[in-house]
């Protein structure tokens, strides 16, 4: 597991964790079952707080990414296809949605966006 | 379960009044800003049981102080303002009467520390610069093994290198799940890493007690190039300079022409909430 903190990227600490450890999930760095650095040892090490740790580590869990045995410690849960389609497709959306936003905004009509969209494709 | 829990801590001066209700939670870092005479020293001085005339009820794990001092006071070790002990003594004698002092003192311990800050053993403690001082005081906290570590300002004056020594030795303190830490600063970098709590006291009166991260969740700091009414509603701290304004906000809809909004860093936070701008109190928002 690596993880890069950034104090000028404006986003909070426990999401730049949160992203990061979901990316070497899906890549498949981590292993399903692998153990991971206790939440003290994860916020000593990155020279973060105790609380902000531990708030990555739950929502990782609460997402089922990782899993937490009491006493034992955390680990990478078992990969299960559906979710990480669902989750890839959900993020997807939310960018898309973004874009969108962004499109409306400005006044970019949909047939606009649509054609850049194939553009970026490379249809 | 609570560590420390300050029910009306109360030290009056006449002209000053420190009058705390407050929390510091077991097993996290909990960060003491203010502005200087805000009261953070006597906060502390009045913990350790140094303000004689302080009022109100200091309890550790629910067990109030009064009647329990020899051995909750045993379990807290404390970084003062400035040493509380002769500095015309040489490491070497300090250390040897904290060990006869200190049950837990840990002599190996403060070898190690010792080296690690690369500190001299024979000189008299008032021939050591400041940082040099810090640093020794910090050392001989560490070694008498607390569950509690109550540091004030223990990085002023300290250079960056050690700076981050003194975190990182916070931080392995920390590793003991039943541990506590209480430090006042005005370095506030030091914070916005590894404070997990912050309490910030403004003219004696705790001001804002709150996780770091959920304050900065909380707030967004605004730079604008002007001032809508709709903006000044929930503006805190409103800082006027040529070009426009900076202020503090809840409000997360502010969007605009060359308007910018970020999380604030806990120094923007202490900047905004510490000085009177004409714009009310600013702590009628809390």
């Amino acid at each position: 597991m690596h993880i890069n903190i950034s104090y000028v990227s404006g986003q909070p600490i426990y999401e730049q964790i949160e992203r990061q450890i979901r990316a070497q999930v899906l890549s498949g760095e981590l292993r399903a079952g692998e153990t991971l650095p206790s939440i003290r040892t994860l916020a000593k090490e990155l020279k973060i707080g105790i609380v902000t740790a531990k708030r990555a580590y739950d929502d990782l869990c609460a997402e089922g990414f990782l899993y937490s045995a009491q006493g034992k410690g955390v680990f990478v849960a078992e990969k299960r296809p559906d979710d990480l389609q669902n989750y890839k497709l959900g993020k997807l959306r939310e960018q898309l949605a973004a874009a969108a936003e962004f499109a409306r905004a400005n006044g970019v009509t949909p047939p606009e966006v649509e054609q850049i969209l194939k553009e970026i494709l490379g249809e | 379960m609570y560590g420390l829990e300050m029910e009306n801590l109360t030290v009056d001066y006449g002209k000053f009044r420190l009058e705390a209700t407050m929390k510091v939670r077991r097993g996290c870092i909990t960060g003491l800003i203010g502005k200087n005479g805000s009261g953070k020293s006597t906060l502390i001085r009045a913990i350790m049981r140094q303000e004689d005339g302080a009022t109100g009820k200091i309890l550790y794990d629910g067990k109030p102080f009064a009647g329990n001092e020899t051995e909750i006071l045993g379990k807290i070790a404390c970084v003062f303002d400035s040493p509380h002990f002769s500095t015309y003594l040489k490491p070497k004698r300090i250390a040897r009467l904290f060990g006869t002092i200190y049950k837990n003192f840990d002599m190996d311990m403060y070898e190690k520390l010792m080296r690690k800050f690369d500190l001299p053993s024979d000189m008299r403690l008032n021939k050591f610069s400041y940082g040099m001082q810090k640093k020794y005081c910090i050392i001989l906290a560490l070694c008498q093994r607390p569950e509690i570590l109550i540091l004030d300002e223990p990085t002023s004056g300290v250079d960056p290198y050690d700076r981050g020594n003194v975190v990182e030795l916070i931080q392995e303190f920390m590793m003991d799940e039943s541990h506590t830490v209480l430090f006042s600063t005005h370095i506030t970098e030091d914070l916005d890493k590894i404070a997990d709590y912050i309490v910030m006291l403004r003219d004696g009166k705790v001001a804002l007690d709150d996780e770091k991260d959920s304050i900065c969740d909380t707030y967004r700091l605004v730079q604008c190039p002007s001032l809508t009414a709709e903006m000044e509603k929930g503006a805190v701290g409103v800082r006027k300079t040529m070009f426009g304004y900076t202020f503090l906000t809840k409000d997360r809809d502010i969007s605009g022409e060359g308007v910018q909004v970020k999380a604030p860093t806990i120094e923007e936070l202490f900047i905004h909430l510490s000085g009177n701008d004409g714009h009310g109190d600013p702590f009628s928002e809390f």
